[in-house]
């Protein structure tokens, strides 16, 4: 069961890619495996709705039974209100799924492609301009 | 541990064509449901006229935000963004693109402008610069870029931010006002008659008297604090830069920008930029202003830790 969750979600964020650029993000590239997905689930530890990045911390129970201390980068505030996201959006000890570019070091860090809330929504930290646009003509 | 996870998904990815098959049409129903979630998403919310996230809801806004018509050459007030449409960035004076061979780079990371020969002043601070684009690109945390700790960006690098965020003239009997969204910068552009000030003391943002000729608004500056760089490749710049932008309003939607950089202290020529073509704003200003409490605390809990020089 915990196989077919994660392929559904590599699935669906394959398709989301093609043809999409990420959203220039400071350093992004050089940071972080542009061309690499990863999924895990964990926990809400906190949420920084902050200018001009926003920064979600969670801790993910890896297959050995250790917890590790995960963090993801995404966009400003007005970048994330646009894909649905608000300040109020996650509290410590919600349950997510998250899928993102995975840091180039190793550690657990990762640039945001989409989360699963504990509710089934589905937000997307992809492809949005400070513009209000989406790269993404699909938006 | 990180890596444990990282090859746990990669192994999903190997069994992929056996999973693939079986749940193929519930994953493409999947995928149907998802992009259907964002386009309402995006329709009804950002993108739209006066929307402001955190603020008012649009049905809150009047409806109609743009000027009347036909509009008057002489007036630049609005609010204005680079094109948004087939992906266009501008990051600097030019358009013109490095042939970068790896293509596993975004596009922004590939993209450096052309400046003009640099002399050896230039070329030392070209060198000591760590960008986090282009292809020098360090991660930020191990770059030297000031944004990074929201010092200021200093102009024209401001301006590059209108790919993301609009700017907005607002004009007064003495002076013009530019309001850059990022930072919540306000340069003054003085039209009373006043030249340029002979020796001033550098400034982020430089100082700038403008003048009309026919329909075209040409605003000089000089008087640059050279802690700042000309844009996010690290390409410098001196406290004897001078500015010459040409603005001009083609229609009641479009303002065209022409610029000319002289710095002869960091370049053996002028820098003449591109031709930038603003487009009239699709959102209203916002605050967004980089407050360096948290883009520290956002240093130090998420993006160091990624490279590995977060402080303890």
């Amino acid at each position: 069961m915990k196989l077919r969750s994660g392929m559904y979600g590599i699935l669906v964020a394959s398709f989301l890619m093609l043809g999409v650029p990420l959203f220039a993000h400071h350093g992004t590239g050089v940071a972080y495996e542009t061309d690499k997905l990863v999924t895990v689930k964990g926990t809400v530890v906190d949420w920084l709705w902050s200018n001009p990045h926003c920064g979600l911390l969670f801790d993910v129970t890896d297959d050995k039974g250790n917890l590790v201390h995960w963090g993801a980068e995404l966009g400003n505030p007005h970048q994330m209100s646009g894909a649905g996201f608000a300040r109020d959006t996650f509290k410590p000890g919600d349950k997510i799924t998250v899928t993102g570019h995975p840091a180039k070091s190793g550690a657990p860090r990762m640039t945001l492609d989409h989360l699963v809330l504990a509710d089934g929504r589905t937000l997307s930290g992809r492809g949005v301009k400070g513009n209000g646009e989406h790269d993404d003509p699909s938006y | 541990m990180a890596s444990t996870t990282i090859l746990h998904t990669e192994r999903i990815a190997i069994d992929r064509s056996l999973v693939m098959r079986k749940h193929f049409f519930k994953s493409v129903g999947l995928l149907v449901s998802v992009l259907a979630l964002c386009s309402v998403a995006g329709a009804q919310t950002y993108g739209t006229k006066g929307y402001a996230p955190g603020a008012w809801k649009p049905e809150e806004l009047p409806k109609e935000l743009s000027q009347p018509k036909p509009f008057n050459a002489h007036d630049l007030s609005g609010v204005w963004s680079m094109p948004t449409k087939a992906n266009y960035e501008r990051h600097s004076l030019n358009d013109k693109r490095l042939n970068i061979q790896d293509k596993s780079l975004p596009g922004e990371m590939r993209a450096q402008s052309y400046p003009p020969a640099m002399t050896a002043w230039g070329k030392e601070r070209f060198e000591a610069a760590k960008p986090s684009y282009g292809p020098r690109s360090v991660p930020p945390g191990l770059g030297n870029d000031l944004v990074s700790t929201c010092e200021p960006m200093g102009y024209p690098r401001d301006l590059w931010e209108a790919n993301l965020r609009p700017f907005e003239f607002v004009m007064a009997s003495d002076r013009v006002l530019q309001h850059m969204q990022y930072h919540d910068l306000w340069r003054t552009i003085w039209t009373d008659g006043r030249p340029l000030p002979k020796n001033p003391d550098p400034a982020w943002n430089g100082y700038s008297i403008g003048h009309w000729d026919g329909d075209t608004f040409i605003v000089e500056s000089t008087g640059y604090d050279d802690r700042t760089w000309l844009d996010h490749f690290g390409n410098p710049h001196s406290d004897q830069m001078k500015l010459v932008e040409r603005y001009k309003r083609l229609d009641p939607d479009t303002l065209q920008l022409d610029m000319t950089l002289t710095d002869p202290k960091a370049y053996m020529a002028p820098w003449v930029g591109d031709t930038i073509t603003f487009e009239r704003a699709k959102v209203a200003i916002f605050e967004e202003i980089c407050a360096p409490s948290e883009e520290n605390r956002f240093n130090d809990r998420v993006r160091d830790a990624a490279v590995g020089t977060a402080k303890p």
